[in-house]
């Protein structure tokens, strides 16, 4: 389709909506109110119901933590309520972040700029969120068991068995996952950077 | 005349201009009519800053452009597919699918493009002038014109595909 053709299909369209305006005071009225802002709360729900679950979780850690009584239950411990701490710290400084962007007097360019560099940034540290979880998933753990259950999972390791065949399995999973996730971020990442480059250099 | 009349005056005035842009800028009716609310309310919340510098259809360009690229939202969906399965909003009985089905391949080829040459594609179909697509984008008139030749490049290949 030629340009030509397009503006005048375009042209055309615009004619057809001038004719069918339906929008009423009222439902404009409703759209400049918050509440109504349904697509923003839905994209931040999983945000703000994580950040909820990690903060409780640093809690409950932090208010049992004389029953980590040995030093690699808790460091296990620390290890927790810091990641705990920092994961949903990384999606909400992300999410604050595009909502403070002006949208009333930045230009075109400026907002694109400025969104794809805010999503490098958040690309790459989600990539170390994806790492973080990891080591999350293994050092919540003993701690689970020694606060719910009061138990010591490193004394209960009775056979060298367990720890042949899970520790060779745990590496292999982290390895097949890291690779994966590397792909993934690498991709939005380069996008974001080639739009960057692109923006910054039309500015010479 | 109030600021609530005012504002819902120029919407109103405007409104096929703000369902033009969120039409491009999403994949599906539900994604559209979001975003179609998003814009509004960051119209809304701009029109303070409004002082008239600029005229009232390049403020509006400008802070819908804004809204559509910087949104919040999931991961976007596979392909290039249209699902808005009416194009046109407000349907009425003189519905054209012959018509339907020639802007369907309008929305298929601007859906190809980048995010900023949807902007400016927009803008070019819209009539503007390469100063005021500067105006609103912030790139130089040159390098409108540049980006402009590019896209009318790629239109072609992909007319040629």
């Amino acid at each position: 389709m030629e340009l030509e053709e397009m503006q005048s299909i375009w042209s055309e369209l615009s004619d057809q909506l001038e004719k069918q305006k339906k929008l009423t005071d009222k439902m404009i009225i409703m759209m400049t109110q918050e509440k109504y802002r349904k697509k923003i709360n839905k994209v931040a729900y999983p945000e703000t119901i994580g950040a909820i679950i990690c903060y409780s979780a640093v809690a409950v850690i932090l208010f049992n933590i004389q029953k980590l009584d040995t030093w690699y239950n808790l460091l296990a411990g620390v290890l927790c309520v810091l990641i705990l701490i920092i994961l949903p710290m990384v999606s909400l400084k992300f999410l604050y972040g595009i909502r403070n962007i002006d949208i009333a007097n930045n230009s075109f360019k400026e907002t694109l700029l400025n969104y794809a560099k805010r999503k490098k940034r958040f690309q790459k540290s989600m990539k170390w969120s994806y790492y973080l979880g990891f080591i999350l998933m293994f050092a919540i753990m003993p701690v689970t068991a020694k606060i719910v259950n009061d138990k010591d999972i490193f004394l209960g390791v009775n056979s060298t068995w367990t720890l042949v065949t899970a520790i060779p399995l745990a590496i292999l999973f982290f390895i097949v996952f890291s690779k994966w996730t590397m792909k993934w971020y690498s991709k939005n990442v380069n996008s974001a950077e080639s739009l960057i480059k692109d923006l910054e250099e039309s500015g010479l | 005349m109030s600021k609530e009349q005012e504002f819902t005056r120029i919407i109103k005035d405007n409104q096929g201009v703000i369902f033009k842009i969120t039409a491009i800028y999403t994949n599906s009716r539900e994604d559209q009519e979001d975003l179609y609310q998003e814009v509004v309310y960051q119209l809304w919340r701009a029109f303070d800053s409004f002082r008239g510098d600029s005229k009232i259809s390049t403020w509006m360009y400008r802070v819908a452009l804004n809204t559509a690229i910087s949104r919040l939202k999931k991961e976007k969906r596979r392909g290039n597919q249209i699902g808005i399965d009416k194009i046109i909003t407000f349907q009425s009985e003189q519905y054209d699918t012959q018509f339907e089905d020639r802007l369907k391949i309008v929305y298929a080829h601007i859906k190809k493009l980048n995010e900023i040459e949807k902007g400016l594609m927009l803008l070019l179909l819209e009539g503007k002038k390469y100063e005021e697509i500067a105006t609103i984008t912030g790139l130089s008139p040159s390098n409108v014109g540049t980006r402009i030749s590019r896209i009318k490049q790629k239109l072609k290949k992909q007319i040629i595909k």
